[in-house]
């Protein structure tokens, strides 16, 4: 019984988890969760059907007289029931296909799938709002996702709200999300990309819809660097800028992730790190160890004072007044 | 019951006699189907194709042509489902085995199993037009 409890305990809390498609955080995700039950259970009572009626058959003598009988079973059942069902489930999955991939939404979001991270611009009501690897969502609203990819084929999936849907290089694909569950979900990569695929991972925080316009207005804004900033002194001679952008500064390089908030950010590389001073000083100096391919150099020569002040600079870089 | 096979005289005739394709005796019957919906199949990715390559972002006007075509398919294979029962004697249900090696055995072993792809082409042909009804967008 014990052991059975230790078996049993880490699938249950599997079904809590942030990355569950049955956590039905979302509508997106409810649609298909439905479609689950119906299959499961409708597999499994046809399944006890079949079987029931093969042992059944086994078992009793041959009666010539329902042979007739037994072969318009074989055909409604064996034909005709079955066609009728799979042309339901047919139409049913592509209904949900067709109504988790609308064109318009209360908001949209761009995301282009890179290797290993994620592009994220958001719409906001003074244009286009850049960051990356956390997408934040307003409590029951449809967010239209445009998803594309500008490398290789990504795969853009919330479970625990919807999806999932492949970002294709040269087109734009949509998905619908509209989170009802307020929460920290994880995002993941879902098609094979390279090296660094299992590590292309990011948050999505469910906000009520005014704690999400006042993050998205700390976000649009850009960031404030005092012109003397050590850090940033040492962010521009290192030639960080020429793949990073911080808005507000002349660092404008589109390569990396968009740092102008990044200290805002609760996770690091892609969704895998705590957003720490650790963290950061080991990600900038020996990125490799941290995310084996990610397409940024390290920088092992950076250490001390130097090392420090940059680290406490990027972490500066928050929504702080 | 008799079978018109029963009468008819068996595909060797005299000199210059050439079977008809589907008539009783011939098995071509039996792919006619199938590559009837194999047909309308290459034919609705070719017009979606190009019409959403050329024309516009829109799959309402195409689907009535995917429909159309397919309804075309369907008359052709209801056609051949007629030929099946009547000139090779094809029941949809058998109730007594096929034993016998004779002609009309093989005539009515190939009239039901082309009754049953044609009833499968039909499915099939319908499973292509759904989706054009569901999505109408390229
Ligand atoms: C050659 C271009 C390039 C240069 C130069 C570069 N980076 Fe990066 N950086 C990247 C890329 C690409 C990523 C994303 C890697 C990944 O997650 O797979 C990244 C990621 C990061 C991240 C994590 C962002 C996030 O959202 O988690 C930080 C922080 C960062 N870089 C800081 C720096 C600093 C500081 C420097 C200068 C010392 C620097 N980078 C130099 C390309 C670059
Ligand atoms: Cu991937």
């Amino acid at each position: 019984m014990r052991n059975l409890t230790l078996l049993t305990v880490p699938l249950l809390a599997g079904c809590a988890g942030r990355h569950n498609w049955l956590s039905s955080a979302g509508a997106e995700a409810d649609r298909v969760e439905g479609l689950f039950w119906v299959l499961l259970i409708g597999a499994a009572v046809i399944w006890s059907a079949v079987i029931g009626a093969a042992v059944y058959a086994q078992r009793r003598q041959v009666d010539p007289g329902l042979e007739h009988q037994a072969r318009w079973f074989i055909v409604w059942g064996g034909a005709v029931i079955p066609t009728v069902l799979v042309c339901a489930l047919l139409i049913w999955g592509l209904v949900i296909l067709r109504d988790i991939t609308p064109d318009k939404g209360d908001l949209t979001v761009r995301v282009d799938g890179e290797r290993w991270w994620w592009r994220v611009t958001y719409d906001g009501p003074d244009g286009d709002v850049v960051t990356a690897n956390e997408i934040r969502l307003p409590l029951d609203q449809t967010a239209l996702f445009r998803l594309t990819s500008d490398d290789v084929i990504h795969s853009f999936w919330v479970p625990a709200i919807g999806g999932k849907m492949d970002m294709i290089p040269g087109r734009e694909t949509t998905l619908a999300l509209t989170p009802n569950k307020t929460g920290n979900w994880g995002g993941l990569c879902a098609e094979y990309c390279g090296g660094a695929h299992a590590l292309m991972r990011f948050d999505t925080v469910v906000m009520e819809p005014d704690a999400f316009d006042a993050w998205l207005a700390a976000e649009a804004a850009p960031a404030r660097v005092a012109p003397d900033d050590p850090g940033f002194a040492v962010f521009r001679d290192e030639g960080c800028g020429a793949c990073h952008t911080i808005r507000g500064t002349d660092a404008r390089g589109p390569v990396g992730p968009d740092l102008t908030h990044v200290g805002a950010r609760a996770r690091l590389g892609a969704g895998i790190y705590a957003m720490t001073a650790d963290n950061m000083a080991r990600w900038i100096t020996d990125t490799h160890a941290m995310k084996p391919d990610a397409d940024m150099p390290p920088y092992p020569d950076l250490s001390g004072a130097r090392l420090e002040a940059l680290v406490t600079f990027l972490l500066s870089l928050d929504h702080a007044e | 019951m008799r079978y018109e096979s029963d009468k008819q005289p068996s595909r060797f005739g005299p000199p210059g006699y050439a079977p008809r394709v589907i008539d009783q005796g011939s098995v071509w019957i039996m792919v006619a189907a199938p590559t009837l919906w194999a047909l309308h199949f290459v034919a609705s990715y070719v017009v979606a194709a190009v019409w959403c390559a050329r024309i516009g972002p829109s799959l309402t006007e195409p689907r009535w042509i995917i429909a159309g075509m397919a309804v075309v398919c369907v008359a052709l294979i209801v056609w051949l489902a007629t030929q099946a029962v009547r000139r090779y004697g094809g029941v949809f249900v058998i109730f007594e085995e096929i034993t016998e090696s004779s002609e009309r055995g093989r005539d009515k072993f190939i009239g039901h199993v082309s009754l049953l792809l044609c009833i499968l082409s039909g499915v099939a042909i319908a499973f292509t037009v759904i989706p054009g009804f569901v999505f109408g967008s390229c």
